[in-house]
């Protein structure tokens, strides 16, 4: 699914590439930028995260003059006299006029690097709204952002991913350069479709997808499990043929008492001990009952 | 400077990435001695340094650095060194005098909600005015990238600093020497108590961390080894390299262990210690 979405995103898409500290999502954040170049597409990158020299390092071979990237990383906050953009100005008029500065006749797609940036400093549901109100004001073909989840509350990572149409979470494997993409799509019709692939990227942020870890990871370990019979090559007997389990049936256990057992048990045959006991006349028998005082 | 840990950074004096932010943490363990590394390891590259001490006074890093071989006073006299000590700044906010003309690079201590504005002005303005050095008159000595060391940026949470405000503070202060000036950042962040799995809604150093590592380009983290204390091998750092290392931009992780002396560390691989083999 990673080859498809890095083809183009459906306009008006929304795309949500969530890293963690242990793995960066800016390299793959890179691939897409580049495959849109290379569709001639005109990006606008809000750099908040990342000087230009780093964004465009590597990036040389394509076509970089359809790249705008728009200066979020020198002074985010205003604290020097000449601020170019500053999270402050992270909403519907500014956004709008930052991408309409440029005319190009193929619809353009604004990168956002990173949605945490913006998140730290405004609220969560201004960002939402800025956000969805771009998306659909259709100054921009799609939004790409880059979302580092482990700096945020759960509840604030997932309201932003709610507003997307696809989630791109990126973890790292073991060993290696690889990274496992999980990705989660909803299409117009509403329908989600979720995957998982494992991905690397060359020098040239092409995306190599390597195949499926299920497929790598647990269910390679089934077939091994069927195999392996425990009860092969023991050194007793666990099967009973015909013969032996007739004979099991027929043996009577010692403590299940059958009808004769009971009965030879209870009247003893002649010969055996009585107890015969006569009433005393000076025995001492009370006539009430002792337990009559109980309040029963 | 510790040559071993210059081979494994492949870095020396005469030769070091630039633009770099460098982070160092530790996690129940200490990673001080790190930060005297860069320190003597920028000195003798000629940089212009400013350094942000906030938890130990001048004397105690000019003692350490002594031993390593550089001499801080002399640094400071030529004007390659220039010392924030935290310790008697922060005196002087809490305790106003008459005669004070202090910069005002504390002044967050008397307020933290307004953030480190006031302190990255401070480092902004002294290594913007002097120009990365290189256009120094009246035969003043030249000094090379400029380098800013933190030790440690965990210390402004204690001091009443969100976290956020300190991510803005790192932020600047990577835009304007990592970026602007081709210089290089390093920063000790303490991290206490374990590692833990929430979802981010703690204001605290695991946070800051993390934001952190989301900035730097080289990471060195230092534990306590997790089979407790042994008198050979004094714990574990792990290097780990973000980008741009050569050409190639991916996450690198290697591990080590290491033995702090008298006069420098050793750094060795894991389990080939002298205790072991």
């Amino acid at each position: 699914m990673l080859p498809e979405l890095l083809q183009g995103i459906d306009a008006g898409g929304f795309l949500i590439i969530q890293d963690s500290a242990s793995y960066s999502g800016r390299h793959l954040l890179k691939s897409f930028i580049n495959s849109a170049l290379d569709r001639e597409e005109a990006v606008h990158v809000l750099g908040f995260e990342v000087s230009e020299e780093e964004l465009k390092d590597g990036l040389k071979g394509s076509p970089i003059q359809r790249l705008h990237f728009h200066n979020a990383y020198t002074d985010p906050l205003g604290w020097t006299d000449h601020p170019a953009f500053t999270v402050h100005q992270f909403c519907l008029e500014e956004l709008t006029r930052l991408v309409k500065q440029t005319s190009h006749p193929k619809p353009a797609t604004l990168v956002i690097d990173s949605l945490s940036w913006i998140l730290r400093h405004l609220s969560p549901p201004d960002v939402c709204k800025t956000l969805q109100q771009f998306r659909k004001g259709g100054a921009v073909r799609a939004i790409i952002g880059l979302l580092h989840a482990d700096m945020h509350q759960s509840g604030t990572v997932g309201s932003v991913c709610h507003l997307a149409t696809s989630v791109i979470t990126v973890v790292p494997v073991v060993k290696g350069d690889k990274a496992v993409a999980k990705i989660t799509k909803r299409s117009k019709s509403g329908k989600v479709m979720q995957d998982e692939e494992i991905f690397s990227i060359k020098d040239d942020f092409t995306v190599i997808v390597q195949g499926k870890p299920s497929q790598h990871g647990p269910k390679q370990a089934d077939p091994k499990e069927q195999e392996t019979d425990p009860t092969a090559n023991l050194t007793f007997n666990l099967r009973l043929s015909d013969t032996e389990r007739e004979a099991k049936e027929k043996l009577a256990l010692p403590f299940v008492f059958s009808k004769e057992k009971k009965t030879a048990l209870l009247h003893s045959g002649p010969g055996s001990g009585r107890i015969l006991y006569e009433p005393d006349a000076n025995d001492d028998y009370d006539q009430e009952d002792p337990d009559d005082d109980l309040d029963v | 400077m510790y040559t071993e840990l210059n081979s494994i950074l492949n870095t020396s004096p005469d030769s070091f990435t630039q633009g770099e932010f460098v982070l160092l943490s530790d996690r129940k363990s200490d990673a001080s001695f790190l930060i005297h590394h860069f320190l003597s390891l920028y000195l003798r590259a000629r940089c212009k340094v400013w350094f942000l001490g906030l938890v130990q006074s001048f004397n105690h890093y000019s003692a350490i650095s002594q031993r390593l071989g550089v001499s801080l006073v002399q640094a400071k006299e030529k004007g390659q060194l220039v010392f924030l000590e935290g310790l008697n700044e922060s005196l002087s906010v809490l305790i106003p005098q008459e005669t004070d003309t202090r910069s005002q690079a504390m002044g967050f201590l008397s307020d933290p909600a307004v953030g480190l504005k006031s302190l990255y002005e401070f480092v902004r303005s002294s290594v913007t005015s002097s120009g990365g050095g290189e256009e120094e008159a009246d035969g003043a000595e030249e000094w090379g990238p400029p380098v800013l060391l933190v030790d440690d940026i965990s210390v402004l949470l204690s001091l009443g600093v969100s976290v956020g405000a300190v991510l803005d503070f790192s932020h600047y202060c990577r835009a304007t020497v990592c970026s602007q000036l081709q210089g290089n950042v390093v920063m000790l962040v303490r991290c206490d108590g374990e590692e833990e799995e929430d979802d981010g809604d703690d204001e605290g150093s695991e946070r800051l961390l993390k934001g952190l590592t989301h900035q730097c380009s080289l990471t060195l983290h230092v534990q306590g080894l997790p089979t407790g204390f042994c008198r050979d091998i004094h714990g574990q750092v792990e290097v780990c390299w973000r980008r741009r290392q050569g050409d190639w931009q991916y996450t690198q992780k290697k591990l080590f262990q290491y033995k702090v002396h008298d006069k420098g560390a050793s750094f060795f691989a894991p389990g080939t210690s002298s205790a072991v083999l």
